[in-house]
């Protein structure tokens, strides 16, 4: 049987600061690469709610502050509300940089007034201001799989994950929300308390940011079995990638962090 | 008097340490300078009658300061620059330490200095320069400089406090720029390009919303990222009237012809002749690193510097042009490239790529480099990664045929590093 599916990606235009589209990029090509049909659907202000309907996995990268405004003028009401009910059904999401803020409660900048987020997680970010530095730098973190429902994980997933932060927002995560992975070097959440990012459902918030997917194959590889797990309703295993460069690249980071794993 | 003598003897020290081999002086002098005496820059600048014109934009500044001062050699114009890698307010200080030359009002004595997007608030502070060219913002080293509409405001707050008598000559297919320009008191000109064939913005434009309303622009016309024909359909913001005569130029690509189009502009404000430009122009060889070529085993190396997602682009854009299928990309992650390299999934590999090229990746990074050039398939369906440049660069010339040219795209580190493959020593 043939699998297919469609990517929604939130404001491709707005919300692309650094390499974002990455993520897109290796959605795509592993599910190529594996005779998995796709869609790709741009979720911008020309598309209504009934688009997000259709959508098997959702991806929202980071935008720059007059993006995130035009952003938040655009998804609300019944679009904000068709975002809740994809996640809601279980349905993938990835969502990196400044996406997770836009889909917390609230995101509060260090001048102008608080944003209010769609809610998707209990989170709150606040920008302590200028004078408090930016949380820049390579970063290594252990996912806790547990929080998205995989009780046994494979050698593969208990890979950690590596990426690039750089944020001046702290976020800080409320008792209905789950961290996705706890920072082993780097700053996480908020430089404190060693959570990194969010997880609801199968959605997932994360502050690494451009292409966390490319380096991290067993992140891109779950989503997309977790997308064609709720579209066709049966348990499916990807077949495997020759990973050895995305490996490579990996390894290359944790090695340089010096993470003992 | 004081700086004058300050500056002979850091000048004095500086050749003997060269000479002794103990380094190359180019940013040593002038930071001792200004710890000396913090108002050293402007200080010597007036004693020394030396009119400054200063070059400031993400991508061109080193290539625009050349055919500048090219032009201005060619006319008999007195005339000195800082190098690319001094273009912090040491570097300057530096520069104006190791030139002794001072200028007369008969024979003035002129300074080009290309200065880094941040270090231009702190320069303006300074020194109030004859010309200001602001040629482009886009975006680069997101971990160092920010988002590009931060610099702007940078640049914009601080030229709200600068000298009114200095003349900006401005990029108006930018409008960034313009959105810049048009709230100054400072007298304004632009230049720009003849329209292109290409109708929308791309992948990469960082400035396609209005600097003034937020809403989207129009384009008649695009060169390339958010560079075009531009205008606002809602606050009614548009391209500027533009100096845009078509020169002739040894450097291929439009983002030269930008940058000699910037050059021009200046030129002709300083009172040159058409034909001492024209003459000027053609003499005009590659900065190190922006297209400099090189022969080794009688196979053609070219190098073009690629440092962000647009400078990336415009790079594989021209090697296209030029039938180019051996490619080498150096990515490093150091200071001055920045240490965030997840730009390089903003750059169009798979349409400015030729289909089978044969692509190489080496540097600090060179896995991350690999993984996006492997992730173009199936326009390209093999890449050889070497993390080791020094090893590996012998292995990966074996594999170019005689007469062939190999296109090399390093981040600025890369560059010296391979510069330094090529020519034996080290430039900075």
């Amino acid at each position: 049987m043939k699998y297919e599916l469609k990517i929604g990606w939130l404001y491709p235009e707005l919300m692309s600061t650094y390499g974002d589209r990455g993520n897109i990029i290796s959605l795509q090509k592993r599910c190529e690469w594996r005779g998995i049909n796709i869609e790709l659907i741009a979720i911008d202000h020309t598309r209504s709610d009934t688009h997000l309907a259709n959508i098997d996995l959702l991806f929202g990268g980071g935008a720059q502050d007059i993006e995130q405004d035009i952003v938040m003028r655009d998804l609300r009401g019944k679009k904000a509300k068709a975002v809740h009910t994809l996640i809601e059904a279980e349905k993938p999401a990835l969502f990196v940089c400044g996406a997770p803020q836009v889909m917390g409660k609230y995101y509060e900048p260090a001048v102008g007034k608080r944003i209010e987020g769609l809610g998707i997680f209990d989170m709150v970010t606040e920008n302590p201001g200028p004078e408090n530095p930016r949380l820049i730098g390579n970063t290594v973190a252990s996912v806790r799989w547990g929080n998205l429902n995989i009780i046994t994980t494979t050698s593969t997933q208990r890979k950690p994950i590596v990426g690039f932060e750089n944020h001046g927002g702290r976020t800080r995560l409320g008792p209905n929300a789950q961290p996705f992975a706890d920072v082993i070097t780097g700053f996480g959440n908020n430089g404190e308390d060693k959570t990194e990012g969010v997880v609801y459902k199968n959605a997932i918030g994360c502050y690494f940011h451009g292409p966390l997917l490319p380096k991290n194959p067993h992140i891109a590889d779950f989503l997309i079995t977790r997308a064609l797990e709720i579209k066709y309703q049966k348990s499916v295993t990807l077949s495997p990638l020759d990973d050895a460069l995305e490996w490579s690249a990996h390894n290359a980071i944790v090695k340089r962090l010096g993470v003992g794993i | 008097m004081k700086n004058i003598l300050l500056a002979t003897i850091l000048r004095i020290l500086s050749f003997f340490l060269r000479v002794a081999n103990l380094g190359n002086g180019t940013t040593w002098p002038g930071h001792l300078a200004l710890k000396v005496n913090p108002h050293f820059i402007e200080e010597i600048i007036k004693e020394k009658h030396i009119i400054p014109i200063v070059v400031a934009g993400t991508n061109g500044k080193t290539t625009t300061a050349r055919i500048l001062q090219t032009i201005l050699e060619a006319s008999g114009k007195r005339v000195f620059q800082n190098d690319s890698g001094a273009n912090l307010l040491n570097g300057i200080a530096s520069t104006l330490i190791l030139n002794s030359e001072t200028g007369t009002e008969k024979s003035p004595l002129y300074a080009i200095f290309e200065v880094d997007e941040n270090a231009l608030p702190k320069l303006l502070k300074k020194i109030s320069p004859k010309y200001l060219l602001l040629l482009n913002l886009f975006r680069d080293q997101l971990d160092r400089y920010g988002e590009v509409r931060t610099i702007a405001k940078h640049w914009q707050d601080s030229l709200l406090d600068s000298d009114t008598s200095i003349e900006i000559l401005g990029n108006g297919d930018d409008p960034q720029i313009v959105g810049i320009c048009t709230t100054l008191q400072q007298k304004i000109e632009y230049f720009g390009l003849t329209a292109g064939e290409k109708q929308t913005a791309e992948h990469t434009a960082d400035s396609s919303y209005c600097p003034h309303c937020g809403a989207k622009l129009t384009y008649s016309s695009v060169q390339f990222s958010h560079l075009g024909d531009w205008k606002c359909p809602s606050c009614g913001l548009k391209r500027p009237k533009v100096f845009s005569e078509k020169i002739s130029l040894p450097l291929f690509g439009s983002y030269n012809a930008y940058n000699g189009a910037a050059a021009c502009l200046t030129a002709l404000k300083l009172g040159l002749q058409r034909k001492t430009i024209t003459t000027g122009l053609s003499r005009v060889t590659p900065a190190f690193g922006r297209q400099e070529t090189f022969v080794r085993d009688g196979k053609n190396i070219q190098i073009f510097l690629s440092k962000n997602p647009t400078g990336m682009n415009e790079s594989l854009r021209t090697i296209k042009e030029l039938g180019g299928t051996y490619l080498l990309f150096i990515l490093n992650d150091r200071i001055p490239d920045g240490k965030d390299v997840s730009w390089i999934w903003d750059v169009d590999i798979e349409t400015l790529v030729r289909k089978d090229s044969r692509i190489f990746t080496s540097g600090d990074r060179a896995f991350d480099m690999g993984l996006r050039i492997k992730y173009a398939h199936p326009v390209i369906d093999h890449v050889d990664t070497h993390e080791i440049l020094e090893t590996a660069f012998n292995d990966i010339l074996k594999s170019v045929p005689k007469e062939e040219t190999l296109f090399i795209l390093p981040t600025y580190s890369a560059m010296l590093d391979v510069r330094k493959l090529l020519t034996g020593r080290k430039i900075l």
